[in-house]
């Protein structure tokens, strides 16, 4: 057993991305002949069983439900004008992973401040919105199971202090969630466009941000198909790169062959007709019409002395 | 199923409308089952937890939900962080809910109010927690902007919903 926690028959635990557990048992048990102290918990929510090794118990982030004293910091930190989320998905994505599985209630609480003040900004794509709503059932039961409420009290208790009564929320602004120190950069005139915000914003919130499953997924499956519009979309921010003096990032595949000066300034070509092109027409010709072709072998030449 | 038990006279037609839209909204049937005498003792304003624990309870399957209707001002509930606006109460994922029409002459004048707030106590039965969108019904009950909006659920919280129905039916 880790020092840091000692774990007893009855005590109610909390499991990372699980939920309030309560400690059913430890025992000994054999397993492919070794003996092992496992941890049989039981969700709370539900009754599911789940079994670890009592050395593993602190590794995968095990801890006790939170003190009604840590209740009472977790109200004072969503009270507060904490940080804003990251504007960057990915960075926001990974943050937000790490806070569920190993920042406790305060990470749980981070989680659902950073969303709740991002959709202030803009609605939240679908995965955040059902991040956002895991981690708040996650910190909702964590709090009743602290104080000893019911959840609907727990959940209007957070939501007391997130949305005080008789106010709307706030309309936020990009440059709410600007980083600190980045004001110094809009006093030599950089403007959001230049800092690659403005034309980030403008997209809808459901295309500007893939997921990085969605993304995997429409590779795997795209083909190329998928590799047009990829293109499309990638020619912009390219675009824009080479404005800047940055060199273009380079296309994958087979360049596109030159076209030959004369031929660019040309009207559309007609479209070109598949299969052998048509032979040339003699010039004496033109005007008969040819007579047709027989079909099958051409008849045998006749020796020259047999003509009489 | 949802059953609208009425803790004090409304009109029929009214209730039938009002059963209607919790119809629309859930896709399960809802009807009036009836009006029920408040549990002696509880006086104006009331405690929503305490009537929901003392109320004579209606026949009912194990999955049906039992929505309460009162024209009585429900008492505020004290909360670890402050003092709660109370319209409605239901336990999270249990059957019972009761709200309030009181401020209203009748259902016929706080038609869309009291509905919204029916959803929003009838969503917390099938476990749906509070949402972001102004729009939805599950939107936190004292904004003010919450009086305003229509019966109807943001697309996420309407999934949920379905979702929960389903595994409840199952």
């Amino acid at each position: 057993m880790p020092e840091g926690l000692q774990i007893a028959v009855g005590d109610r635990v909390v499991y990372p991305n699980q939920g309030v557990c309560l400690v059913s048992a430890i025992d000994v048990k054999e397993v492919a002949g070794q003996r092992l102290t496992f941890v049989t918990m039981r969700r709370e929510e539900d009754g599911a069983v789940v079994m670890v090794p009592q050395a593993k118990v602190q590794t995968i982030g095990v801890r006790k439900v939170a003190t009604p004293e840590e209740v009472e910091q977790i109200y004072g930190f969503l009270r507060s004008d904490s940080d804003k989320a990251d504007l960057d998905w990915k960075q926001r994505a990974r943050t937000n992973l790490d806070r569920m599985t190993q920042g406790g209630i305060l990470g749980l609480a981070e989680v659902v401040k950073g969303l709740q003040v991002l959709s202030e900004l803009r609605p939240l794509p679908t995965k955040e919105r059902e991040l956002y709503d895991n981690a708040r059932h996650l910190l909702v039961s964590e709090v009743a199971a602290a104080l000893n409420i019911p959840e609907v009290n727990a959940e209007d208790s957070i939501d007391i202090v997130l949305f005080p009564p008789g106010r709307e929320r706030p309309k936020r602004t990009v440059a709410e969630f600007k980083p600190r120190g980045e004001g110094e950069e809009e006093e030599l005139g950089l403007d959001g466009e230049l800092l690659g915000l403005d034309g980030e914003l403008d997209l809808p919130p459901e295309e500007e941000e893939a997921p990085p499953e969605e993304e995997e997924a429409a590779e795997e499956a795209g083909g190329e198909e998928e590799e047009a519009p990829k293109g499309r979309k990638k020619a912009a921010p390219a675009a824009e790169a080479g404005a800047e003096g940055e060199p273009p990032k380079r296309k994958r595949g087979r360049p596109p062959k030159p076209k030959p000066e004369g031929e660019a300034a040309a009207a559309p070509a007609v479209p070109k007709k598949r299969g052998r092109p048509p032979k040339p027409k003699p010039e004496g010709e033109a005007a008969a019409p040819a007579a047709p072709k027989k079909r099958g072998r051409p008849p045998k030449k006749k020796p020259e002395g047999e003509t009489e | 199923m949802i059953r609208v038990v009425t803790l004090d006279p409304y009109d029929d037609k009214q209730l039938a409308k009002f059963s209607r839209t919790l119809y629309t909204a859930f896709g399960v049937g809802s009807e009036h089952s009836g009006l029920v005498e408040l549990p002696a003792g509880l006086s104006e304003p009331l405690n929503a937890e305490k009537v929901l624990e003392q109320v004579k309870g209606v026949r009912a399957y194990k999955d049906d939900k039992v929505l309460y209707l009162t024209a009585r001002k429900l008492k505020e509930r004290e909360l670890p962080s402050g003092s709660a606006p109370t319209l409605g109460f239901a336990r999270f994922g249990k059957d019972k809910a009761i709200i309030s029409s009181h401020g209203y002459k009748d259902l016929e004048v706080g038609y869309k109010p009291v509905s919204r707030h029916a959803l929003h106590q009838l969503g917390h039965l099938w476990e749906l927690h509070h949402c972001l969108d102004p729009r939805c019904s599950m939107y936190p009950p004292w904004t003010p902007s919450f009086a305003a909006g229509e019966p109807t659920f943001c697309t996420f919280c309407r999934e949920k919903s379905e979702q929960k129905i389903r595994l409840a039916k199952s």
